[in-house]
């Protein structure tokens, strides 16, 4: 069937999984910020697992009373997860103080025992009662297509519940993180804190399950909050880039389980919206890890590659400096900068475009603008050398290094050298230093 | 000020702290009066760190008294400003400069209250009195030792308190950022203000402190610097042997959790 966007929230089948996805993934991305930046990612797989017995144990003991359909089994299926998910963490407090294990081993332990113990559960009642244990299975690999509109209810609560937390606590969960001692000192009780912080953290972790289940619930706390990171430097819009990218990630994980089967003429393939969800949110943070303006990847190999060009260009420059205008052929720039002919041409192409090379008969020398910009590296390449033997570094020794400083040193560091080094006028090797602008 | 002058500024009576069951710091008794720079030295594992966390109640004393203008902790709280170790700090945690200066306010703020326009004026100013302006929006982690620690100075002065407690402020600090910290610690001085500073270099224990505590698990020696910094003190704070101790603690530490 084709649904418009809007139908995704009015249809009475698409609105539940739709609305109560996006209220699950804003939550446990939000919560994800503090998991991250806490440096404790490993805690949320943990924990998501070890609810997996409280469901099975839920479902099984529930269902022998109410009907697995009825509103107040889901919130009481969800409540069995929350406790058996806070035991597992008091366990790995508890192994980790009492029987001083390490925290990563701790958090392994709990994960994959916990979780064990949850499939002993579910296959006991996998032949016997085979409606309980689809249920159960709904939560491992999370399952909005039966979600109802009391679902959107009870996560756009829960969802509440975590938004205000995270805003009353904001300051102290900025003190607690960056500097406890400090808060400590203007009172705060960090133990009330931490013990909020970890319910809040169980809550969204819970809340998420029914949809993204069990197995891929710590990547939907992760994903979106390292991709806000990468994106900010400041915690308010971590948390908001966070909240942004989770809510995305739950509508677009709904809006592809539907539309990819209906574009591609095939209506029977059925993608689950759970793996799509999360598939959605680890995308984004992949495009973050590699765009992002500041930190990713690629935006710095592409800083690297023209700050390479850059110092191309410098050492062209230098070298018709130090022609003394004879001028130069093609040929010779390539010999001389081991550059590729063709490089070499590009490079010549883009320092005429900058108006600082004449040509003629087929020679290129500087112009005057160029001869200023060149003679500005020289200076720079002897102030260095002067600097690193003023340093107590051997004559001999400082070529290599300010071949690299040349390209990098700024108009302020020039200028603290000049001062430093009382306006020199000579280098280390006896070869004048030139002035700014003048000759 | 408002501040009764016959009071010291800061009174430990009795303040013992144990890890375990070894002391690491024996029954300390000092008061200190309003005004002075005062300098807590002490070799490594002297308790210096130890003793500052005590007197603001971040670890529990086995007993002991601490009273900061004749008022306990809890009450004289907005009166005290904390400059942390630099190794407590996460420096890769996402906050710009001017962020953390404004949580000298936090103290003073309601859990309801937002920061005015007034207030971040405030924060502003205290940046400038560091030197620091125009790295109001730097990311922490982007500035060198020494900027960070006047970040935290600049905090602390936004606090407005009576008494400032500073962890090792010079630790990682270049030698002209440690000259302008000690004159902004001597314009605070001088309106009045006591400043607590742990300190571990010897050289310039003179001429930075009015008034020295020396410490070597138990005290050795507290006064006025011209009085207490004598060679005799100064052998015993540094040549005590605390090594004995640091393996006494370790060993009570293995013993009492089951270990060999």
């Amino acid at each position: 069937m084709n649904y418009s966007l809007v139908d995704f929230f009015t249809d009475p089948v698409l609105r539940a999984p739709t609305l109560g996805s996006i209220f699950m993934c804003l939550s446990s991305s939000l919560a994800g910020v503090i998991v991250v930046i806490r440096k404790r990612s490993l805690l949320g797989e943990s924990l998501s697992h070890a609810s997996y017995p409280g469901i099975a144990l839920g479902v099984t003991l529930l269902a022998s009373f109410f009907s697995p359909s009825s509103d107040g089994f889901a919130i009481a299926v969800l409540f069995c997860a929350f406790i058996s998910s806070l035991v597992g963490m008091l366990l790995i407090d508890l192994l980790q103080k009492r029987f001083s294990v390490k925290d990563d081993a701790a958090l392994c332990f709990v994960l994959s025992s916990f979780f064990g113990l949850g499939v002993l559960i579910a296959s006991r009642i996998q032949t016997t009662h085979a409606l309980w244990y689809k249920q159960v299975q709904g939560f491992l690999y999370g399952q909005t297509a039966t979600m109802q509109d009391i679902h959107i209810v009870i996560y756009a609560v829960l969802l509440l519940v975590t938004g205000s937390l995270i805003v009353l606590l904001y300051r102290d969960i900025q003190m607690l993180i960056f500097d406890k001692a400090f808060g400590q000192s203007i009172g705060i009780n960090f133990r009330l804190v931490e013990i909020v912080i970890l319910f809040l953290t169980v809550l969204a972790i819970v809340i998420g399950i029914r949809s993204v289940g069990i197995v891929m619930m710590a990547g939907m706390l992760i994903a979106p909050a390292l991709a806000a990171r990468q994106l900010t430097q400041s915690l308010k819009f971590t948390f908001l880039i966070s909240g942004i990218i989770g809510a995305l990630s739950g509508f677009l994980g709904n809006y592809f389980s539907v539309m990819i089967p209906y574009y591609l003429h095939a209506e029977k393939l059925s993608l689950p919206t759970g793996p799509m969800i999360l598939l959605v949110a680890s995308f984004i943070c992949l495009l973050a890890l590699l765009f992002a303006p500041q930190k990713g990847l690629i935006t710095r190999m592409m800083r690297v590659v023209k700050f390479r060009r850059n110092c191309q260009l410098e050492n062209i420059l230098k070298a018709l400096w130090k022609d003394l205008g004879r001028g130069v052929t093609l040929k010779e720039v390539s010999s001389m900068q081991n550059l590729s002919l063709s490089i070499a041409l590009l490079r010549i192409r883009k320092l005429s475009s900058k108006g600082w090379l004449d040509c003629t008969n087929k020679r290129y020398c500087l112009s005057s603008s160029g001869e200023v910009k060149a003679r500005e590296i020289v200076r720079l390449h002897r102030l260095w050398e002067l600097y690193l033997v003023h340093l107590g570094a051997a004559k001999d020794k400082v070529h290599a290094s300010a071949e690299e400083m040349e390209h990098v040193l700024t108009p302020d560091l020039e200028k603290q050298l000049t001062d430093l080094l009382n306006d020199p006028l000579k280098d280390p090797h006896d070869q004048p230093i030139p002035h700014k602008g003048g000759k | 000020m408002g501040i009764m002058s016959s009071e010291p500024a800061l009174s430990v009576k009795q303040l013992t702290v144990n890890y375990d069951k070894v002391p690491v710091l024996w029954d300390i008794n000092f008061s200190i009066p309003a005004g002075n720079i005062v300098g807590v030295i002490g070799p490594n594992g002297a308790g210096k760190s130890t003793l500052l966390k005590a007197i603001l109640q971040m670890i529990d004393p086995l007993s002991g008294k601490v009273e900061f203008f004749g008022l306990p902790f809890k009450k004289a709280r907005k009166k005290i400003a904390y400059v942390p170790q630099r190794s407590s700090i996460d420096w890769d945690f996402p906050i710009t400069a001017i962020e953390v200066v404004m949580m000298g306010l936090y103290g003073r703020l309601g859990l309801f209250s937002w920061i005015s326009a007034k207030e971040k004026n405030q924060a502003l100013e205290a940046l400038e009195l560091v030197g620091m302006t125009s790295f109001a929006n730097r990311q922490i982690s982007q500035l060198s030792g020494g900027q960070q620690q006047r970040i935290f100075i600049a905090r602390a002065l936004l606090q407005d308190a009576d008494i400032y407690f500073m962890d090792e402020p010079f630790a990682g600090v270049d030698i002209s950022t440690e000259q302008s910290i000690m004159q902004l610690l001597r314009d605070l001085k001088a309106k009045g203000k006591t400043l607590f500073i742990v300190h571990h270099d010897l050289n310039t224990v003179k001429s930075y402190f009015d008034w020295v505590i020396m410490l070597n698990t138990s005290l050795v020696a507290c006064g006025p610097v011209g009085e207490v910094c004598t060679d005799k003190a100064l052998n015993e704070a540094y040549g005590k042997g605390s090594f004995v101790l640091d393996e006494a603690a370790r060993l009570s530490l293995r013993r009492s959790s089951g270990l060999k």
